[in-house]
């Protein structure tokens, strides 16, 4: 009984005391104002110089770097930013951004659309972040991806670098027959982002916009052929099927897999392990940008990130002053130094990434980056994981066409919905 | 009032061997995830993912846990997120036990016209599903400035177990007969201090009882913790093993054990501590519902 | 109970004050949400609604989408199927356990008590995720005994892939964690089986299942009406489990319950409209698959 009481002494205490925690004070005022970064992309050397000029410029206010998970973002987005807790500035998926951008979530940012880059900034992620010609959300970081592989396994099998989508194909079975247990090309099976390429390589497209109208366009021909690419690399795999492509370098780095197509920056975890030792891959690590149909560089898929200020934000000078950081040339210096692709295109050239080769490969597979149908609605298509399901499918074996044209009806129902 | 069963024992012996088979095989299914998420928390992620499980910690090592505890998964914290679970956890469980006990007097020791609406509506309100409430619920909490505060979440879980607490108190305090307090009143007791020095100790099993479930549903709490406590400070720990597993996805399962051995342990210890009373409790009110 | 309620004062306000700490909480956050959500299935309400667009009246609209959707009835079906097939396996295997622990001596009473302790208290979040990891496709300990015992090659099999055996575990973790609940309940409410009516209907020559089927499950009615609706609701409204599980693995289209199902259509779609109209509609679901019990509930109030 008196145990009890006193837990109850102190759980009431201890809410009396959580209730006073609100900051309040108005704008002009020093703050603190509250960032939302997703997933462990942005390097840590960046989030010190962002804090660090931040609260140097604003002297009195501070800056909180609040790290969120890929998973469910577009769920905690859309509570969040309603609120009047709502954080100041948030990162956002590139091909999610059209669902906040279109609701009114985001602030104008064509104030100080110049002081951000302007015309340097990435234009297919403006373009992204941008409804109805206003600037909403302004590009972040757009990531590049890097085909890694093991040379001694390839040496092994007696394949070479893939000149042509076709062979890199071909090289993925080659290598599963000649050694067991090995994966040809390590494919989680949920990956679309990898998928996506041999989509448009083979002349297929995701959707295309018609008479008003989206068009899926999984089930065109082209695609199709795509597809049956995939559903072959796919079965060189011994990735679980239904997994997913995070931290796909712990199995590659050991030698379960001859060929890995990952974000160049998953470098660092491939030679060496999470104690920093060095890995299999350390010695034998080589790397190509995905090769196309015709040869040369494949169009792959831009991922990337747009960044934003909430509508709701508290202290929207104070966020625009952290924007200007996240958009001076040192910080986006510092992401192109990790190997991210920066938002200003000027500073492309500065991707220096762990070689120069690395770099040269980063900078192809940039230029010839695509993105998902620019349709506010696509967020939905990817929070119904439509696309992750899809490829499941695939890698397990199941009938492409059909799943492809269910797949199309799906898409359709939710950006014409 | 309760009595002991002593158990009719089987008197053949073949049948107490099966019987006391079956209770091993019952045991072992129940402990082995248990015992294998322990033993898993303490190998090294190097045995983990060799081809062969080890089916004894014997690479033994308590490495995961400092990496748990000491490294954030993102920038969610293990210690403050285990400071906020205790105390929404404790202050949910004090405040449930009081104001179901208030409100299972009023609704067994009184007559009033819309009492039956109101036990209904305490069972009506259990299937309501939760995560369809989610956003107005978040929108009275930010109404009320209450998001990201412990108090928040606590209100919102007092939500969630008050109908189920009531409803089962209830029963208990028909159990025992209202004679008890009148003799007291007689005795020169008031109302409410009869109520306190007469039911309230003849309840403690069923206050038992509804704490464990209190208990429970809080401290495993996983959807509301996630969109009412979005700054890092105060995540829950259910979240922040979700952030673990996420970030790692199925790479380090030695951590992530680590991880959810942390956050069982504490249940299992209350389970322990509280054990005999519970059963005496649940004895209590499962025949008088 | 009629006893003594007559010697109270008809216009007792004591009642409404004992009433008002929980009516509060509840009256805030979960009344008043509940109309929210009801008048929300009557309106157009999604993302641009909630960043502060003036929502529009649709009427049934929602509902009859709702109820149009293929989806939404294979969901429905799923759901309905898991929680029948979990309640009984529940029910059967708890009553079996509880009736078990009855018959053992001490030690292995205790045995069995400390297992269902264990699984009882392990959080669900945990849960699924130390099943996930039980079964994991690469290093799980499942196919490694299934390799060992059957001889054929189980490494690398994927157990969560196939909607079926994605089911099959999160049976197992659902089923796992709610046994102890009523194994101990029943157990507790055979412990207030008088033994004199029990000793004397043996002397009277009842065999043990007469005994049980005639004394002891009458006893029991009570306890297992309330276990039974409970069960119902908690394995109805699964979530945690089939969440937890998706992220291990699985696809998530052809394994979403109807919990995991209006979480995402409420918020990972953002059309609250619809999710209001499938939540008033399980709702009215799960109080006719209870309202039987609820009446004989109301029945025993009454008397």
């Amino acid at each position: 009984m008196r145990k009890l009481a006193l837990a109850a002494a102190v759980a009431a205490s201890a809410i009396v005391l959580a209730g006073c925690s609100t900051p309040s004070g108005g704008d002009g005022e020093p703050a603190e104002i509250r960032v939302w970064l997703v997933g462990a992309d942005t390097p840590q050397d960046a989030r010190d110089y962002l804090i660090e000029t931040f609260e140097e410029e604003n002297p009195g206010s501070t800056l909180v770097i609040e790290e969120q998970q890929w998973t469910g973002l577009v769920d905690t987005l859309t509570t969040a930013l309603s609120s009047s807790d709502s954080p100041d500035i948030v990162e956002v998926g590139n091909t999610q951004a059209p669902a906040f951008t279109s609701v009114g979530a985001f602030r104008d940012l064509s104030g100080i659309y110049e002081d951000l880059g302007g015309d340097d900034l990435l234009p297919g992620f403006v373009e992204a972040g941008s409804y109805e010609g206003t600037l909403y959300a302004a590009p972040y970081y757009s990531g590049a991806r890097v085909v890694f592989y093991n040379t001694a396994q390839y040496a092994q099998a007696g394949v070479e670098v893939p000149a042509t989508l076709d062979e890199y194909v071909a090289n993925a079975g080659t290598i599963a027959e000649a050694l067991p247990g090995v994966s040809g090309v390590y494919w989680p099976g949920q990956d679309w982002y990898n998928a996506l390429p041999f989509i448009w390589e083979n002349g297929g497209e995701v959707a295309v916009f018609d008479g008003g109208e989206w068009d899926a366009q999984f089930s065109s021909p082209e695609s199709l052929a795509g597809l049956e690419q995939v559903a072959e690399v796919a079965a060189s795999s011994t990735a679980p099927k239904d997994g997913d492509e995070t931290d796909v370098w712990v199995p590659f780095r050991e030698q379960q897999g001859a060929t890995l197509s990952a974000p160049s920056w998953a470098y660092w975890s491939i030679i060496a392990d999470a104690d920093q030792a060095p890995t299999a891959l350390t010695d034998t690590l080589g790397y190509y940008a995905l090769p196309g149909k015709d040869g040369g560089a494949a169009q792959v898929f831009a991922g990337g990130s747009n960044i934003a200020i909430s509508a709701k934000s508290a202290h929207p000078e104070l966020a625009e002053s952290a924007l200007k950081i996240i958009f001076s040339d040192e910080y986006q210096g510092i992401l192109a130094a990790n190997g991210l692709v920066p938002a200003k295109t000027s500073l492309g050239g500065d991707v220096a990434a762990a070689t120069p080769e690395l770099a040269a490969i980063i900078a192809d597979a940039a230029a010839n980056a695509k993105l998902t149908p620019a349709s506010p609605k696509w967020a939905d298509v990817e929070a119904a994981r439509l696309l992750q399901d899809f490829f499941v499918k695939i890698a397990t074996g199941g009938d492409i066409e059909e799943l492809a044209t269910q797949l199309d009806l799906d898409i359709e129902d939710i950006l014409n919905g | 009032m309760r009595r002991e069963l002593t158990p009719t024992q089987p008197r053949s012996r073949p049948v107490r061997v099966l019987l006391n088979v079956i209770a091993v095989v019952v045991f072992v299914a129940s402990a082995f995830p248990v015992y294998w998420m322990i033993n898993s928390a303490f190998l090294p992620n190097s045995a983990i993912r060799e081809q062969t499980p080890h089916f004894f910690p014997d690479q033994f090592t308590v490495d995961n846990f400092v990496k748990v505890v000491t490294q954030p998964s993102g920038t969610i914290e293990f210690l403050p997120a285990l400071g906020t679970s205790l105390l929404v956890t404790l202050s949910t469980v004090v405040l449930a036990a009081v104001f179901a006990f208030f409100a299972a007097l009023a609704l067994s020791r009184f007559r009033f016209r819309s009492k039956k609406t109101l036990i209904v509506g305490l069972l009506v309100a259990q299937m309501i599903p939760a995560e369809a409430m989610i956003v107005s619920i978040f929108r009275v909490l930010d109404g009320w400035q209450l998001l990201n505060s412990i108090v928040g979440l606590t209100l919102v879980y007092l939500a969630v177990v008050l109908p189920f607490t009531i409803w089962t108190l209830r029963g208990f305090v028909a159990g025992i007969p209202v004679e008890l307090e009148e003799a007291a009143m007689v005795d020169g007791c008031s109302r409410f201090g009869a109520f306190f020095r007469v039911t309230l100790p003849l309840l403690w099993p069923g206050l038992t009882a509804t704490g464990v479930f209190a208990f429970i549903q809080a401290w495993n709490e996983f959807l509301f913790a996630l969109v009412i406590m979005q700054k890092p400070e105060v995540r829950t720990l259910p979240v922040w093993l979700r952030a673990f597993v996420q970030a790692t996805q199925a790479t380090d399962w030695a951590a992530i054990m680590a991880g959810s051995t942390l956050i069982a342990v504490p249940v299992i210890v209350f389970f322990l501590l509280v054990q005999g009373r519970m059963v005496g409790g649940m004895a209590a009110g499962a025949v008088k519902g | 109970m009629s006893q003594t309620a007559r010697v109270r004062r008809r216009r007792d306000l004591t009642p409404l004050f004992l009433l008002i700490p929980a009516g509060v909480v509840l009256l805030a956050l979960t009344a008043w949400p509940l109309i929210q959500l009801v008048v929300t299935s009557f309106l157009e309400f999604g993302r641009a609604q909630i960043f502060g667009a003036p929502p529009v009246f649709v009427g049934l609209d929602n509902y009859a989408d709702v109820l149009t959707d293929a989806e939404f009835w294979q969901v429905l079906g799923r759901s309905v199927a898991f929680c029948l097939v979990n309640v009984l396996l529940t029910m059967l295997l708890g009553i079996a356990i509880g009736v078990l622990m009855t018959k053992l001596g001490g030690g292995f009473k205790l045995l069995v008590s400390v297992g269902l302790l264990l699984a009882w208290a392990m959080p669900p979040v945990t849960a699924s995720v130390v099943w996930g990891w039980i079964f994991d496709t690469d290093r799980g300990v499942v196919n490694y005994l299934l390799t060992q015992i059957t001889g054929a090659d189980f490494s690398g099999h994927s157990w969560l892939i196939d909607p079926l055996s994605f089911f099959f575990v999160a049976t197992i973790i659902v089923t796992w964690q709610a046994i102890p609940f009523v194994a101990f309940t029943v157990f507790a409410g055979l412990t207030q089986v008088p033994n004199e009516v029990l000793e004397a209907a043996e002397i009277d020559g009842a065999t043990g299942w007469q005994r049980f089927r005639l004394i002891v499950l009458p006893y029991l009615r009570g306890v297992l009406v309330i276990l039974l609706i409970l069960q119902i609701i908690w394995d109805m409204r699964v979530f945690s489990q089939i969440y937890a599980l998706q992220t291990v693995g699985g696809i998530a289209a052809e394994t979403n319950t109807i919990g995991v199902y209006i979480f995402k259509v409420s918020i990972g779609a953002g059309d609250l409209g619809a999710g209001g109209a499938i939540s008033v509609l399980l709702v009215i679901l799960m109080l006719a698959l209870s309202g039987y019990y609820i009446r004989s509930l109301l029945k025993q109030e009454e008397s």
